[in-house]
Formats: structure tokens, C-alpha cells, sequence
């Protein structure tokens, strides 16, 4: 798994590549959580390249989003690849996260 | 000409993080071996995923040293994957069938998401735990 971590003006870009399974997960959610709070407007997680995520990648992305909650942030999730939709979709959570479709 | 039956396959690994990616490339190789539909794939290897995940998890409670064993056999009609360790028994409340409404993102708890997973996914899904140690997990889909 590769993050890459871009700020704007207005929000932080996570983009992740790769495997997200229960041992890369723990990169992800320290590299979330530590983003919220100072990520201007919020976050937006770029999903695009991640080729295999678990329950664990999916935990992530729903602590990613309480946290987001807390403080008062947007989380929305970009492109997500079919692999991260099927999850989603799986777990039944894929109307729980703000989607945009375009990278 | 029949179907060529890789027969059945038994796979040993370490209760490593690092080695559901070896899980993940093997289950997908004797997928194709036994022509289990392409599409299909994906949700399988994810189920088998979880399950070891969760033997790495709770089971061992994060210990890399011990092992995950798994078994895979297909007949034309059926498919079966069994998943075992010789962790602790995870107790039988943390098993129990529950019915399948959409997940409170505030209440979810990761290892019961895993599990939520696996029944999405397969048809029948057996656990089995020893008295002293060990759990099974006994996962069936018709092809």
C-alpha cells in the first residue's frame, strides 16, 4: 500500500494505492486520524488505486469519518475502484460515506 | 473432457498480517484452477481474508508465530473452505447469526463487520471451538 498526502486551500487529499488488509490498515488509519483536525474544509480520500481493501480498511474509513464528524469536517471518499465499492456494498455501508466520482 | 479437479488443498501459513497477501494470491490461483467464475472471485478471497483475519486477531490476539490452517475442496456443485487455528476459543455469543439490517456506522465493531462479511458471502457458514483451544470455521457456497 502507497499513501500520498497533498493539502489545498480547502481540504487534504489522501490518495492510496494498493492492498489495504489488516496489515496495512494501521498506516491508513494513523495517516486519517492525524489529518482530520488540521485538514482546512476536510478530507477527501482518494480510492481510485486501491486494488483489494478488508473489514479492517473499511473500520478505517468509518473511524476516518466520526472523526471527520467531530470535528466539524467533511470526509468524502474519491473514485472509489470497484474493489472498495464491492466491500462497501458488502458490509452494507456504501450509502453511509459521501461518494464523488470524479478523481 | 472433465473438469480437472485440483483435488483438495491444504495450506499452512504463520498467523502474520504479512501473510494473508500469500492467502490472497493462493485462493485465487486454485479458483482458477477449479473454474470458479472470475467475477465471483473477488468476494470469495475476501471472506477467506476475514476469516484468517480473524484467527490473527482474536484468536492469537496478535501473535505472528502460530499458525492458520486452511483447507479448500470443490465438487462440481459445491465449494468448501475451512479455516482453523489453535488460539482461544472466541466465545459462542460472538458467532451467533444475526439478522442483516445496514450497520450503525456509530455502534460498528470491526471484528463483527469481518463476520458480516463472511455470511454475505457464502451459503453456509459453520464455527466449531474446542474445549481448551482452537477454532473452525467451515465455509460452503453452490457453485
Amino acid at each position: 500500500m502507497n499513501i500520498q498526502i497533498t493539502r489545498t486551500e480547502t481540504e487534504t487529499i489522501i490518495a492510496v494505492e494498493g492492498e489495504v488488509d489488516l496489515y496495512s490498515s494501521p498506516e491508513l488509519r494513523k495517516a486519517v486520524l492525524k489529518a482530520v483536525p488540521k485538514s482546512g474544509g476536510g478530507l477527501a480520500i482518494d480510492l481510485g488505486g486501491v486494488s483489494y481493501m478488508d473489514s479492517s480498511g473499511v473500520a478505517t474509513l468509518v473511524e476516518g469519518l466520526r472523526s471527520a464528524k467531530k470535528h466539524d469536517k467533511s470526509f468524502v471518499l474519491v473514485g472509489p475502484s470497484s474493489a472498495v465499492m464491492k466491500v462497501l456494498e458488502l458490509a452494507r455501508l456504501d450509502r453511509v460515506f459521501d461518494v464523488r466520482t470524479d478523481a | 473432457m472433465a473438469d480437472p479437479s485440483p483435488g483438495t488443498l491444504r495450506v499452512e501459513v504463520s498467523s502474520d498480517p504479512r501473510a494473508l497477501g500469500v492467502i490472497r494470491s493462493v485462493l485465487q490461483v486454485w479458483l482458477g484452477l477449479i473454474r470458479f467464475p472470475a467475477d465471483r472471485r473477488p468476494e470469495i478471497v475476501l471472506a477467506v481474508d476475514e476469516a484468517c483475519s480473524n484467527c490473527i486477531r482474536h484468536a492469537y490476539g496478535g501473535q505472528v508465530d502460530e499458525t492458520v490452517e486452511l483447507c479448500f475442496s470443490a465438487t462440481d456443485d459445491w465449494l468448501e473452505i475451512v479455516v482453523s487455528d489453535r488460539g482461544t476459543p472466541c466465545p459462542s455469543e460472538r458467532t451467533e447469526c444475526r439478522p442483516l439490517e445496514p450497520p450503525d456506522p456509530e455502534r460498528l465493531r470491526p471484528g463483527g463487520l469481518g463476520l458480516r462479511l463472511i455470511r454475505e458471502v457464502f451459503d453456509e457458514v459453520e464455527f466449531c471451538r474446542g474445549t481448551k483451544t482452537g477454532n473452525c470455521v467451515t465455509m460452503r457456497l453452490h457453485r
